[in-house]
């Protein structure tokens, strides 16, 4: 673990930062704009960097690793490090970012800079949370994100609920913190315990370390559930999952595309929720996979029933968060490389579907179904796209999705075998919500005057779609591409759960 | 020679790639491209079927191997997924027989399809379409076969919606590809099973060691993979969809329905003969599905009045013919059965909608003068002698699509309903909504009240006051039953308790009716049969 020649994660975090001051300092709105196009695209070349600089070979835990001490007087360092887990989320974060600017290019009227700035604050913060080793540096992160989502849902959000929408994020957020807090509080007093220290001077907050301390078996599953419990509230995962309809129906499209993007609660159950309270991890890896069923089939069915886009693809999230939590709790090779890759996978899925619900919401003023119909006929190219995320959200061949939901269904089925009846369930009525609506949405006849005069994708639209559409079908014909750059970290992931001395003891009594 | 086998799917899907990049971007487009879209999708899948005939040739002079593997396509711990082909025996038999059917087809529809809207959309999916349909046939593993699979009922689905502006097509194709969607998640079932207990998705292997499974296993991974050959080839309790799938243009039909995609299933069985064959119980339900089919497309076939059905109801029972000769072990039969109906089947669908040019001008009058002749009709029912209920019964085709809505569409509808109120109305209540943070005084009356001075909310009370262990002990019990008392009873009968109980049991009663309602009951089976396994 040496220090890198040059603070490249620590720039990766900074420079969105930067971007969004001198957005925020400019006057002109249109030099704004371009200067946050700028940011956006050096910072997505950065993350390319951080990726070529990654090496995927084993034995290399966390890498790129910048420590600097914070406070001293708790033991709370400025840690930063990749591994095979966080290292594809930062491009695929970056290049989210930069398509909800892009998408949001004309459509932010008043208050245009500040917009502009938040958002690059928000992909800064999202960024330092994937990167951060340090327990409280990584709830500083965690609880960042909130100000620039409580302004951007709040300010330009596009339902006329926007404001108790924010608070209702903020409020749902600030929940889950206070186990987060909690469990860290413990996991950092528990290492001054076994070392033998005083509390304050020898608590630890790193992650590396507290990998290496060992947790008593009664703290064990009180900190996997405090953790499970502060990341369950943003993953989410029934019955924490309300805010999202809600966020997906207020809030701005760009924003809702980076909320249901980015499932950072899954990525902190990977993280931390499970290598830090191993035992009880695996010993409840049970519950785990039951909640994560229940979320699949029950936010499946009620995507089923809803007449709204942008309500529809919230619950679709939800579900296919529900997968992943499935995939995390089997604890297998293909259960932990399918959830990244599924993962991965949203944020280009879900956040260009939410992309193209805006364009239809900033075109027509509304997603709800009674006000669509037809669309096929009027915007052929935006209803292609649509077509493919849809099908990449469904599984289908071809697409990213379906390597991922291979993976994960054939690991449910070495692990929990009645779970994966609950997953092949949820394969299906995926398919039934996802083409019912497109059926009453985009087929048919064109019944609304005003669809008729609509426009189809502008040349950016069209450009932005592309991207997306091309890094989908790319991952769907070559998945090896992601999975031997998380390899050797999931190996490593799921060895550190598997062949603890407790369990061995524990079965050999058995 | 064996490494031709990844040109012949590749080739029809680098026609498709073209075709559809070309036509989304507008450098293919209207009627003066059509000629371009012809070309490309016409000499693509000509190249494919070449292609296959040669490696066909091959096969039959000794120069192939059987199997040529191009490399990994997934890696994950032991699951190790490759692209690899069968390059020999039933398999590229097939393979030449569909692509050469393709290609006809393909041809058939550069004239038929002219002038049509969507022109360049039918040969990108057909092309697509042949590209699947190869993969299927000739992939090593069962993933490859599994993606031939998928994306074919895709362009199926595609196809069936041709004609999108019409809502019935899109409802049609979309109840067609969800239902053929659960015979994917049995096939993905049954991969999965191999994998858990062989270890391998590779045919060969699976096959290969089949041996070394228990019956129960074997029955397993057999009935999985039948199930999803009943769901691609229509068979019971399927068939529905084959009917509602007559939707897109004739020479669609033609491949999908008559000569080439349906008949996935009866290959899928003839691939996995060896399972079939370490499971007795498989091949038992093989054959009586297939016998029922057989007896039920040929009665319903009985009274369609439009050719497209009527062929379509023949298909389903010959199909249904196939699945009893596998599941009585005369696979040889079944395979040549297979390419017989497909070709034969194909001419017929091609040439139906020239059926009333073909045919002498007088037919119409004169069956119709038959038909209408009273003595005629009856003599009809006569010889056929059949009771009425299966004339209504053939009529209605057997209510299956209103036993599947009243089974499965509507309970889980209704489930989904009941689920999205419960999501709306209760959890996001209980987790949701923001609540006012100030405790606010109810009532004018109650703030008079304080005022005055009564203290109507101050719990201490001061009347029970001791010393010593035991009196505080008392003090402190006394404190809390009088809590209690006051709380609870005193005040809970003073205002509106009876009501909340009231209301209470009426929620509970509303609860228990709707959990007593059968799709909660089957439901509570499911997860109970779930939770024993």
């Amino acid at each position: 673990m040496s220090n890198a020649s040059f603070p490249v994660l620590s720039l990766v975090i900074l420079l969105p930062l930067l971007g969004a001051i001198a957005v925020a300092v400019t006057r002109n709105v249109r030099l704004a704009k371009n200067i946050a196009l700028l940011f956006a695209t050096l910072e997505l070349i950065a993350t390319g960097v951080v990726v070529q600089l990654f090496n995927a070979n084993p034995g290399n835990n966390f890498q790129l690793v910048e420590r600097y001490p914070w406070m001293p007087s708790l033991n709370i360092e400025y840690l930063l490090g990749v591994d095979g887990i966080s290292v594809l989320f930062l491009p695929m974060s970056a290049l989210l970012t930069l398509m909800a600017i892009i998408a949001s290019w004309n459509s932010v009227q008043y208050l245009t800079r500040f917009h502009f700035a938040l958002l690059l604050v928000l992909e800064g913060i999202t960024i330092g949370v994937f990167l951060a080793l340090d327990m409280a540096l990584f709830f500083l992160f965690w609880e960042l994100t909130l100000p620039p989502i409580f302004f951007l849902i709040g300010l330009w959000g596009i339902g006329s609920g926007r404001r108790s929408a924010a608070i209702k994020y903020t409020l749902f957020m600030l929940f889950g913190g206070v186990p987060l807090l909690f469990a860290t509080l413990i996991l950092a007093a528990n290492h001054a315990t076994v070392t033998g220290g005083s509390i304050p001077q020898d608590m630890a907050f790193s992650l590396p370390v507290l990998l290496e301390t060992p947790l008593p078996d009664n703290l064990q599953a009180l900190v996997f559930l405090l953790l499970l419990l502060g990341f369950a509230v943003k993953a989410p995962l029934v019955p924490f999952h309300t805010w999202l309809p809600t966020v997906a129906m207020e809030g701005p499209a760009q924003l809702t595309a980076v909320l249901t993007g980015l499932k950072l609660g899954a990525f902190g159950i990977i993280r931390f929720a499970m290598p830090l309270a191993p035992s009880a991890a695996v010993e409840y890896s049970w519950v785990l996979g039951i909640l994560g069923a229940i979320t699949l089939v029950y936010s499946a069915l009620i995507a089923l029933q809803q007449t709204n886009l942008r309500r529809l693809l919230a619950y679709a999230s939800i579900s296919h968060v529900g997968l992943v939590i499935v995939g995390i709790a089997s604890l297998n090779m293909q259960g932990i490389q399918g959830a990244i890759f599924q993962l991965l996978n949203f944020t280009m899925v879900a956040g260009s579907l939410m992309l193209v619900a805006g364009f239809i919401q900033h075109r027509l003023g509304s997603t709800e179904v009674i006000h669509l119909g037809g669309l096929a006929k009027v915007m052929p190219r935006l209803t292609c796209f649509y077509f493919l995320f849809a099908l990449a959200s469904i599984g289908v061949p071809g697409t990213s999705g379906f390597p991922a939901e291979l993976l994960l269904i054939v690991s449910t089925m070495l692990a929990h075998p009645s779970i994966s009846i609950a997953a092949l369930i949820g394969a299906i009525l995926s398919a039934a919500y996802m083409l019912s609506f497109t059926r009453r949405a985009f087929f048919g006849p064109v019944t609304q005057i005003g669809i008729k005069q609509m426009q189809d994708l502008r040349p950016r639209e069209l450009t932005l779609l592309c991207v997306s559409a091309l890094l989908i079908l790319g991952f769907g014909f070559f998945p090896n591409s992601v999975l031997k750059i998380n390899k050797a970290t999931a190996e490593a992931w799921l060895s550190r759960l598997m062949d603890q001395p407790v369990l061995v003891s524990k079965a050999k009594q058995g | 020679m064996d490494a031709l086998v990844i040109l012949i799917p590749l080739m029809p899907l680098a026609a498709a790639a073209a075709i559809g990049m070309g036509h989304l971007f507008g450098v293919i487009s209207g009627e003066t491209d059509e000629s371009i879209t012809a070309d490309i999708a016409g000499w693509t899948i000509s190249m494919s079927s070449l292609l296959a005939l040669t490696l066909l040739g091959a096969g039959l002079l000794g120069k192939n191997t059987g199997f040529y593997t191009v490399g990994h396509w997934l890696n994950s711990d032991t699951l190790d997924i490759q692209i690899n082909f069968i390059t020999g025996g039933f398999n590229v038999r097939l393979a030449a027989l569909f692509s050469v059917l393709l290609a006809i087809v393909t041809h058939f529809s550069v004239n038929y399809m002219h002038r049509e809207a969507g022109y360049h959309r039918f040969f990108f999916i057909l092309s697509l379409f042949s590209s699947a349909m190869l993969l299927l046939v000739l992939s090593g593993n069962a993933v490859g076969t599994f993606i031939g699979w998928e994306v074919a009922g895709l362009c199926s689905y595609f196809l069936i919606a041709y004609a999108y502006d019409r809502p019935v097509a899109v409802a049609n194709a979309t109840r067609v590809f969800v239902t053929n969607r659960i015979g994917d998640a049995a096939f993905v079932l049954g991969a999965g099973l191999s994998y858990a207990w062989l270890d391998s998705v590779n045919w060969s292997n699976i096959n290969a060691v089949s041996a070394q499974l228990t019956p129960g296993q074997a029955t397993g991974i057999a009935l999985c993979f039948a199930v999803a050959a009943f769901a691609k080839s229509a068979q019971l309790p399927f068939t529905p969809w084959l009917a509602r799938a007559m939707e897109g243009p004739t020479p669609s039909s033609a491949v999908f329905y008559g000569a080439v995609m349906v008949h996935a299933g009866v290959y899928l069985l003839i691939l996995l003969r060896p399972i079939f064959e370490h499971a007795p119980l498989a091949m038992a339900v093989v054959a009586i599905v297939g016998l029922m089919t057989a007896v039920y497309g040929f009665v319903v076939g009985l009274t369609q009045t439009d050719v497209k059905s009527s062929l379509i109801f023949a298909t389903s029972g010959q199909l249904g013919l196939m699945f009893l000769e596998c599941g009585l072990g005369f696979w040889q039969l079944a395979g040549w059965h297979l390419c017989a109906h497909a070709v034969v089947r194909g001419y017929q669908f091609l040439t139906a909608p020239s059926l009333m040019h073909n045919v002498p001008s007088n037919y119409i009058e004169t069956s119709r003068r038959k038909v209408s002749a009273p003595a005629h009709a009856h003599r009809l029912r006569r010889v056929g002698d059949v009771p009425a209920w299966i004339y209504v019964a053939s009529l209605q085709r057997f209510w299956l699509d209103q036993i599947t809505d009243w089974a499965l569409v509507k309970p889980v509808r209704g489930l989904a309903h009941d689920l999205s109120y419960f999501d709306d109305h209760i959890v996001d209540r209980i987790m949701g909504i923001p609540a006012p943070a100030i405790r606010t005084i109810s009532s004018l009356a109650q703030m008079e009240e304080q005022m005055v001075g009564a203290q109507l909310d101050n719990d201490s009370d001061t009347f029970a006051q001791g010393s010593g262990l035991a009196g505080k002990l008392t003090e402190w019990m006394a404190a809390v039953l009088h809590w209690f008392e006051d709380r609870f009873v005193l005040r809970g009968i003073g205002k509106n308790a009876i009501n909340y109980g009231r209301e209470l049991g009426h929620i509970a009663n509303k609860f228990e009716q709707s959990v007593l309602r059968p799709r909660y009951l089957v439901l509570f089976v499911f997860i109970t049969l779930l939770v024993a396994f």
